[in-house]
Order: structure tokens, then C-alpha cells, then sequence
């Protein structure tokens, strides 16, 4: 059957019923075009939101809050306005504890691909996800079907890896128990552009990983002992 | 007081939104405080029980489609670039993420209104397409095709394209 565009993005969007996302999977299978289609889709929205998702840590400004707020004196609440953007790690933290199971049982069900969307932002899932979970970049296996590049702390205080798939080159953060993807490069565009040696990290992702990289990426040990604590 | 701080919760997500949207027209944060205001103006109008981040997102929508009528195209084409880029950001994080401001944020506001809202309203809002055609007020298979030229229209200037 034909799919048409809308019905495709709609696919990489999560928004299809059951049975219209059973042919549409079916359809990606016999087609690898439509399959790079769903991750072109996936990247941009990987980029767009997480262009704009910087906004949400951010303290909002006092004379947006002094419309609102009628409990200025409040202390849970000036603690709130001093330390945002922790408050929200924290708040994401506590919601991701509670998800976790869903998050494991979806895994277990049927797996279309590296990432799905939760809650409006791509989330790494499947092989991505525990590769990116337990892979350290010292000691990958040649045949991995995921290659770590580098992993970091950001500037927002989260652990971040590069990572390469057969489908896709992407930077992930730590968000609570999950990955979310705040850039994403389909394989389809890399291989439109492939002036670059074969394997190499695609430098859309390296730009994005140096603009939100303070310090220096992390070196084997780092790598180890930040896995070990589960890269909180 | 559940209005106000339920609205108060709500200030991080219309501030992502209002920055999404309004590069061209109007500071971010500026259509932020008319939207507020106008909420507390007219929340005899929102009923309980039903979504106050769609009635709120309206609102704003609203504002910023009369604000990007008014000034028309002329201010859309040459704002000044770094106008739209500063909005809602700070120090040593707005500069190093400058090399990415500037491209997602161009690229966004070269679209066409009517493209731009759905965009941000369902990439960067996270809200559901039947949501966000509420919102705007218009069928599934409207939004549906602005989404689709919209998306292609950013591919194409951001150079992700399948």
C-alpha cells in the first residue's frame, strides 16, 4: 500500500492508531526511503525542541512571576526562584522514578527503532538506550551496533553522550531514567553529504555537543565511575 | 488562588512557546505578560475542567497573530538578527549556544505564520495533533498539511533533509 506523507509523519510523531501503525511499519520495512523519511522527521523534531528546551530551566522573570504569584514570602517558593533550574531536575527526577516500569515494559513489547517520543521530546529506547546506559567508548566491542563517541557533563549539570547507530548520529542527556535526544542526524543525510571518511561522527552533532560541554568530555576513568552511578 | 498558581506553573512552557513563536514580532517574554494579563482579565471565560494550558496557549496564539497582522512582513524580513536570539536567555550559556540560536531560529522565522504555530505548538509545545488543531482552531487535515510544509520548509533550511 501507498502511505502518504501526512500518515508518515504522522508515524514518527506517535500519533497513528494501532492498526494504521502496523502497515505503516510494515510499508518501512519494504522500504527503506519511508524509513529514512520517519528519521528525518524524528531529527528535526530532535532539534527543534531541544532548540527551545532550554526555556522551560530557566528562572522565569520576576515581572512575570509578580503577576501571579501571591505567596511572594513563601519560603518553599523564593527557594524554588533561586535554585530553578535544580527544582526542575529534581521534579523531572521523581517523575522519571515512577515511569520507570512503563518505561521496561515497553521496551520488552514490539521495538520499532532507536527512539520514540514521550511527552513530546525523542527519547532513545531499545538497544540505544541500554547502549548509552552501560557502553563505555574505552571498551566497545568492533561489531557494536552502537559506537559512543564522547560523553560530557553539560552546562545544565546532566551527563550527555555522543552516540552513532546504523540509522542515526545523535547527542543524548541524562533525564531522569532516560535519554533524550537533543540532536539527531539521520543516515539518509549523511550518506547525502558523504565527503567525510566513513564512521565519522556527523559535525552537526559535535557542534551541538561542544555548545553544551563545560569541562573537558570526560577520559576512561570518568566514563566508568559516571557509569557506575548511573549517570546522575 | 488555584487560577493564579496554576497559571504560575505554567509560565516555563508559555515562555518555550512564546519564544517559538515570536522572534519577529514581538519579544518573547513581552507577548508572555499580555497573555497573563489577558487571562486574569478573562477567566470568567475558562471553564474549570477544562485544559487551562490549551485556553492559555490560545490566548497567546491569539496576541501574536494580531501582533505579526499589524506589523506585516517588512519587520518579519529585516528585525535585526541578534533581536530574537538574546530573548529569554543569559550569560555564557546564550553565547555558547549561539552557533544553534542562530540557525533554528532563522530558520523558524522564515516560516510562514500559519506553518510556524502548528510547528510550535506540536514540536515544541508537545502538544497532540487533535490538541493542537483545538487550539487553532482548525480540522486535523489542515494542521496535518501545515505540519508536513513546515517541517519541510525547516528541512530545507536547516539541511536535514531524507
Amino acid at each position: 500500500m501507498t502511505i502518504d506523507r501526512e500518515t508518515l509523519m504522522a508515524y514518527a510523531d506517535g500519533e497513528l492508531d494501532e492498526l494504521t501503525r502496523r502497515r505503516v511499519e510494515q510499508a518501512i520495512a519494504a522500504d527503506p526511503a519511508l524509513a529514512a523519511q520517519v528519521d528525518a522527521d524524528r531529527a528535526l523534531r530532535a532539534r527543534i525542541s531541544g532548540h527551545y528546551a532550554g526555556t522551560i530551566d530557566q528562572p522565569v522573570p520576576d515581572r512575570l512571576r509578580a503577576l501571579l504569584d501571591t505567596s511572594v514570602t513563601d519560603i518553599a517558593e523564593a527557594r524554588a526562584r533561586r535554585a530553578p533550574i535544580r527544582q526542575w531536575f529534581m521534579n523531572a527526577a521523581a517523575i522519571a522514578a515512577t515511569l520507570v516500569i512503563g518505561v521496561f515494559a515497553g521496551r520488552m513489547a514490539n521495538d520499532p527503532g532507536p527512539v520514540h517520543m514521550s511527552d513530546g521530546v525523542v527519547v532513545a529506547q531499545g538497544a540505544l538506550a541500554d547502549a548509552l546506559d552501560t557502553q563505555l567508548a574505552s571498551a566497545q566491542p568492533a561489531d557494536a551496533a552502537t559506537r559512543i563517541g564522547i560523553s560530557f557533563r553539560s552546562v545544565d549539570g546532566v551527563y550527555c553522550r555522543t552516540f552513532q547507530t546504523e540509522r542515526i548520529d545523535g547527542l543524548a542527556c541524562r533525564s531522569g531514567e532516560n535519554w533524550t535526544l537533543h540532536n539527531m542526524v539521520s543516515a539518509a543525510r549523511k550518506a547525502a553529504t558523504e565527503y567525510r571518511q566513513a564512521g565519522s561522527m556527523d559535525p552537526a552533532v559535535l557542534v551541538a555537543a561542544q555548545a553544551m560541554m563545560t569541562g573537558d568530555p570526560l577520559d576512561t576513568a570518568g566514563e566508568a565511575v559516571a557509569r557506575d552511578r548511573n549517570w546522575r | 488562588m488555584a487560577f493564579e498558581s496554576d497559571l504560575l506553573a505554567l509560565l516555563p512552557r508559555l515562555r518555550r512557546f512564546a519564544l517559538s513563536l515570536s522572534r519577529d514580532a514581538i519579544d518573547g517574554d513581552d507577548l508572555c505578560q499580555m497573555a497573563v494579563e489577558r487571562a486574569l482579565r478573562s477567566r470568567d471565560q475558562w471553564q474549570t475542567g477544562t485544559r487551562l494550558d490549551s485556553w492559555m496557549f490560545r490566548i497567546m496564539r491569539n496576541l501574536w497573530i494580531d501582533e505579526v497582522r499589524m506589523r506585516g512582513r517588512r519587520d518579519q524580513t529585516f528585525a535585526p538578527e541578534e533581536a530574537g536570539a538574546m530573548v529569554g536567555d543569559d550569560g555564557d550559556r546564550r553565547i555558547e549556544m549561539a552557533v544553534e540560536v542562530t540557525d533554528v531560529g532563522r530558520a523558524m522565522d522564515r516560516l510562514p505564520p500559519e506553518q510556524r504555530e502548528a510547528i510550535a505548538l506540536v514540536l515544541v509545545g508537545g502538544f497532540a495533533y487533535r490538541e493542537a488543531a483545538e487550539i487553532l482552531d482548525i480540522p486535523m487535515g489542515t494542521l496535518t498539511s501545515r505540519l508536513v510544509r513546515g517541517r519541510e520548509a525547516l528541512m530545507r533550511e536547516l539541511g536535514e533533509a531524507a
